[in-house]
């Protein structure tokens, strides 16, 4: 993973690294920081986290059950295309939790198998009851994972946070995990997040945010923004359901204006078009899928007028 | 919402039934046993009976719940101490203090008590083939939790006595556990877990209520 903190304070952070960065602003920033450009595929769409300007790729991906696949060889094998498939179209973070039964084991099992994982942004979480029982976990996890250190550590459904934050405080200053933070996914915990982000010192907040099930932009994205905390959106696609939705319908011809060739793009690009969101973590089990949902990560974005538009267009079908 | 998609579920049902190989012809020839005592019993068939059911809940629980199927549901260790537990009350009820007999009589309960006990060992699994999961996926009697609950309650509508309520929770708590797979694993054969829960209970209650 390479390390952006030094240019950082040599740039403008907010004016330059802040917001989505394409070919052009990737290209501005080469001008200043050559290392930082360098360390972006040109064409990909890019959003800093505000901790210290390293950019990242704005779509990630989940694993709860589509990386699931027990010891099966033959399923496993299958997972290991489709992460190759996330590599190859220049992703990044790849999110799981000790709750998702193997999908560590089997995002280790890929890992090892793929060549050009050296963008990988391993996130992972806590979720158990009492400090050593979290450390046990979080070092059973590096085993899995086969990662010496996870890039970002996250308490699962605040889940005994008190306890783990401790743990993620010492770990952090330790350099034992690059970046700390707190997960839940919709409704009822939002305001258990918020009082949590507003008094404990996070590097990254996750939650449900996406085009039917926008709650978040209410409270919890103004909240992520104001704080500088990168904000990772789960449920991108509603755990499908957006697409059992609405995939009958014909994408409306104006989506190309934000170059979107299908409903998954068309979802992903109105999340990731949200100024305070850092990045999107759809899950699936099937490269075809992959491929869709990362073409998400490049060409145009639509614009505040134009996400308007997709929100009404939803609703009317 | 299940942590797993049906095709892993049976992906790695297939695996535990290779891996346990020939697990499954020691537990059909337990509860072949445990029906031939039932039919014929003897002074100790109900303690060996007891000691069969008890193991048979003792491997699903650590072999299957614990050792198997938690590696991809977070769910599972919770079962397995549900497994546990009922083992152990059936290995201190009907094995050390005893005096629980199990016999075939010709009325509604002991023809509905045969008729789980054949389901369990015989139709369960062909039901399974015939939905596609056959063998090696198959869920076999005595190693797999749904076909053992529906054994355990058709041998226990075959009781001389009155069926402690205690020894039927579980059983019934799974019944309706397991019957989910229905909808959430697209496993038509465990509606007759429910199907099996029920029966089970209402006859248990009515031969409850005439031998008190
Ligand atoms: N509290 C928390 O920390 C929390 C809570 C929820 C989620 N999360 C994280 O967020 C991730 C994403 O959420 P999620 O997995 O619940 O839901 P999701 O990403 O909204 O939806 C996943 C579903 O969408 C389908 N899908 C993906 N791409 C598709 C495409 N291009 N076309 C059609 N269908 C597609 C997948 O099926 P296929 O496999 O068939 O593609 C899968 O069933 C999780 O995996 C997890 O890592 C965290």
């Amino acid at each position: 993973m390479s390390e952006t903190k030094g240019f950082i304070s040599a740039l403008t952070r907010r004016t330059v690294l802040n917001g989505i960065a394409t070919a052009g602003a990737v290209a501005a920033t080469a001008r200043l920081a050559p290392g930082l450009a360098l360390a972006q595929p040109s064409s990909l769409l890019t959003r800093a986290i505000p901790a210290t300007g390293e950019r990242i790729p704005v779509v990630g991906m989940g694993s709860w059950i589509t990386l699931n696949v027990g010891a099966s060889k033959k399923l496993r094998d299958a997972r290991v295309k489709v992460l190759q498939s996330f590599f190859d179209h220049g992703g990044g973070m790849v999110d799981s939790s000790p709750m998702y039964g193997s999908s560590e084991e089997v995002i280790g099992y890929c890992l090892e198998r793929i060549a050009n994982d050296q963008k990988l942004f391993s996130a992972t979480k806590v979720w158990t009851v009492a400090q050593a029982m979290g450390i046990r976990q979080m070092k059973t996890s590096e085993k899995l994972w086969g990662e010496e250190r996870f890039d970002l550590l996250q308490i699962h459904n605040l889940l005994d946070w008190e306890a783990h934050m401790e743990t993620l405080k010492e770990w952090k200053a330790q350099k034992r995990v690059r970046y700390i933070g707190m997960t839940t996914s919709h409704g009822r915990r939002h305001n258990d997040l918020e009082a949590v982000i507003k008094s404990q010192p996070l590097d990254f907040v996750q939650f449900t945010y996406n085009i039917l099930d926008r709650e978040a932009e209410k409270r919890l994205l103004p909240l992520a923004a104001d704080k500088g905390l990168a904000v990772i959106i789960n449920r991108p696609f509603r755990r499908g359901q957006l697409f059992d939705l609405f995939k009958r319908h014909p994408l409306p011809e104006w989506a190309g204006e934000f170059d979107c060739a299908n409903w998954s793009q068309f979802f992903l690009k109105f999340i990731v078009s949200h100024p305070a969101v850092t990045c999107a973590i759809p899950a699936t089990s099937r490269v075809d899928h992959m491929d869709e949902n990362m073409g998400a990560l490049t060409g145009r974005l639509p614009d505040a007028r134009t996400r308007q538009r997709m929100i009404a267009h939803v609703e009317s079908l | 919402m299940l942590p797993f998609t049906p095709e892993v579920f049976f992906a790695q049902f297939e695996d535990y039934n290779l891996a346990i190989w020939p697990a499954q012809i020691i537990a059909y020839a337990l509860g072949l046993l445990a029906l031939a005592l039932a039919f014929r019993p003897t002074d100790s068939s109900g303690r060996i009976i007891g000691a069969i059911l008890a193991s048979l809940w003792l491997w699903n629980g650590v072999v299957y719940h614990w050792l198997t199927f938690a590696t991809i549901n977070f769910a599972a260790p919770l079962f397995a101490a549900l497994f546990l537990v009922e083992a152990l009350l059936l290995a201190w009820r009907l094995v050390i203090r005893g005096g629980v007999a199990f016999s075939f009589r010709n009325d509604g309960a002991g023809r509905a008590g045969a008729a789980l006990m054949v389901l369990a060992i015989v139709i369960y699994p062909l039901f399974g083939a015939l939905a596609g999961h056959g063998w090696p996926q198959a869920a076999m009697f005595g190693v797999a939790p749904g076909p053992t609950v529906i054994f355990t309650l058709g041998m226990l509508l075959l009781a001389e006595k009155r069926v402690p309520y205690g020894l039927i929770v579980i059983p019934l708590l799974w019944s309706l556990i397991g019957a989910s797979a229905v909808w959430l694993l697209d496993a038509p054969e465990d509606v007759t877990l429910l199907l099996a829960g029920a029966l089970a209970l209402v006859l248990i209650a009515r031969k409850n209520r005439h031998l008190s």
